[in-house]
């Protein structure tokens, strides 16, 4: 069976149906990318799988259990985890401070949670930067704060949404690496870029979406030469 | 040291009624005791979680009616009447958070306003439980002897001990209340919504329950009011003046901050004493103009600001 089970999920928003039947399943241990231009609902996508929109239709399964409807705090602790596309860090709070709070929900101890958080924050390679202002942090760093706040809440699953936007090629490959050493961990992640070329590399799978809807789903070689995505990503011509 | 610290300073508080007996004194004293109360209960919601409410009046006026009706109407002592206002208030605020907490930000802040101003009208109109608008009255309070001695109502120094011993509680609730896990999410809450759904806090919740609880001690001081002044009619404690003198004492005291709202109940008091007699509603004037200044020059409050220079942070 696998991890997450997403099947004829749909969501309108007014008239404009922003996903749109969509089905696809995540297999344990996969790193799976979720592509397609911008304005395809790869967000929406995300939003519905942890609880921040409600599905219009659809059915969303972890582990078989239905979780489409629950509300995101109870989504979490199912053990699915995610990261905004837009970075939402808690500004005004330390770099250990961010990531202790959620290992605090979990864990219920303080002394514990801060423990778990500066494992996590090591892990993501922000061990030197624990009392830093999370505000005062790069872009790149602050996506990886917010990885490890994520970790923190010891997810199954783990959604990025468009952790290498904004990177620089240096900052993008230790990011790559960071993704393959949290799968290496034991941890399910699923990807989404709306630039191809690193994710084809790290992903076990690809997923294609364009307006909402699926076009393409398999190994990443095999999506590069798919004829549907080229139209997509290049227009007509591009064939 | 730190600790001790603040024990002296209550026991001194609780004495003061020993060495003062002047009686517009201790007026002035009951009055900053209960500004304090109401400042630390909205700095709860307002300043650790974030929920700016123009509302609180409601729960200040539920506490006092309750306190006179179950007086008047049962005979219930009024001590038991203002415990029953603040867990009156405390059940009012569930619905009314469930409402308004589906809103966020200024939406939120003109929710509370919109529903305060429904129950004044309410509390106005409802003339079978309230009496409308002429109000209600308490002309003796019942007899009551501590240590053989009968407490003589009609001196200031009873009611003084009374509201010192609920602002001192009302303090150490603020300060467990800091410390607790709910207090650690309310300031996730506060620093960004999403993200504190995101990690698994279930917001909806976390804020329901520190409404409540600000709400239970808002009410608690209706109460004390009621007692206090044994009048009480719509317009002096369902108003929105009230609800923002409760917004003045926290922000001029410094969100955040446990001794905070005594500074500001004391600056609120002192300009209230100052111009409530020489204009109509001049005070109101003087109140934004201050809280302006305070905004501006003095973002965290003036107690906010010495904690700063004391503890020598930056
Ligand atoms: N909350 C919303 N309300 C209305 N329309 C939305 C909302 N969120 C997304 N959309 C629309 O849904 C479509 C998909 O958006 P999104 O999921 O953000 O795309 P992607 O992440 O793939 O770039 C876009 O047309 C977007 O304008
Ligand atoms: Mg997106």
């Amino acid at each position: 069976m696998a991890l997450l089970e997403v099947s004829g999920l749909t969501r309108d928003f007014g008239g404009l149906r922003a996903v749109s039947g969509l089905s696809f399943q995540v297999g344990a241990g996969e790193i799976l990318g979720l592509i397609g231009p911008n304005g395809a609902g790869k967000t929406t996508v995300f939003n519905l799988i942890t609880g921040f929109l409600r599905p219009t239709s659809g059915d969303i399964r972890l582990d078989g259990l239905r979780i489409a409807g629950l509300k995101p705090h109870a989504v979490v602790r199912c053990g699915i985890a995610r990261t905004f596309q837009i970075v939402k860090p808690f500004p005004n709070l330390s770099v250990c401070e961010n990531v202790a709070l959620a290992a605090l929900v979990r864990l219920g101890v303080r002394a514990e949670a801060e423990a778990d958080a500066e494992r996590a924050l090591k892990q993501v390679g922000l061990g030197d930067k624990l009392d830093i202002p999370a505000s005062d942090l790069t872009l790149s760093d602050q996506k990886r704060m917010e990885i490890a706040r994520a970790l923190a809440t010891h997810p199954k699953l783990l959604l990025l949404d468009e952790p290498l936007a904004g990177l620089n090629p240096r900052e993008t490959e230790d990011a790559c690496q960071l993704v393959q050493a949290i799968r290496a961990g034991g941890v399910t992640v699923v990807l989404v870029e709306h630039v191809m070329k690193a994710i084809m590399r790290i992903s076990h799978r690809v997923v294609v979406i364009c307006q909402g809807e699926k076009i393409a789903d398999g190994p990443p070689s095999e999506v590069v030469a798919d004829p549907a995505v080229i139209t997509a990503y290049f227009g007509k011509r591009a064939r | 040291m730190k600790r001790v610290l603040p024990v002296i300073a209550a026991l001194l508080l609780l004495a003061i009624p020993l060495g003062v007996s002047n009686q517009f004194l201790l007026h002035l004293g009951i009055t900053v005791l209960m500004w304090t109360i109401l400042g630390l209960a909205w700095n709860l919601l307002g300043g650790y979680a974030g929920q700016v409410s123009f509302g609180h009046a409601t729960f200040f006026g539920i506490g006092a009616y309750t306190t006179m009706i179950l007086y008047l109407s049962f005979r219930l002592a009024p001590w038991y009447g203002m415990a029953l206002g603040g867990v009156l208030g405390a059940l009012f605020s569930l619905p009314i958070g469930l409402i308004c907490f589906r809103l966020r930000g200024p939406y939120f802040s003109l929710a509370t306003l919109a529903v305060a101003e429904i129950i004044r009208l309410v509390a106005l109109n409802w003339e079978s439980l309230t009496n409308g608008p002429v109000g209600l009255l308490i002309t003796s309070l019942p007899q009551v002897t501590v240590f053989g001695a009968a407490i003589n109502w009609e001196r200031k120094e009873p009611f003084f001990v009374i509201v010192a011993v609920l602002a001192l509680c009302a303090m150490l609730a603020a300060y467990l209340f800091t410390r607790s896990r709910l207090g650690s999410y309310l300031t996730a809450i506060r620093e960004d919504e999403d993200a504190a759904e995101a990690i698994g806090i279930d917001t909806t919740r976390s804020k329901v329950t520190v409404l409540a609880l600000s709400a239970f001690l808002t009410g608690l001081a209706g109460g004390f009011y009621g007692l206090y002044f044994r009048y009480v009619d719509p317009d002096a404690v369902f108003l929105i003046s009230l609800s923002v003198e409760m917004v003045f004492i926290a922000v001029v005291g410094g969100l955040r901050t446990i001794a905070g709202p005594v500074v500001g109940a004391i600056f609120l008091t002192t300009i209230a004493e100052l111009f409530r007699e020489r204009f109509m509603v001049g005070h109101l004037i003087f109140y934004g103009l201050f809280m302006m200044l305070v905004i501006r020059f003095l973002p965290e409050g003036i107690w906010g600001r010495a904690l700063r220079i004391l503890t020598g942070r930056r």
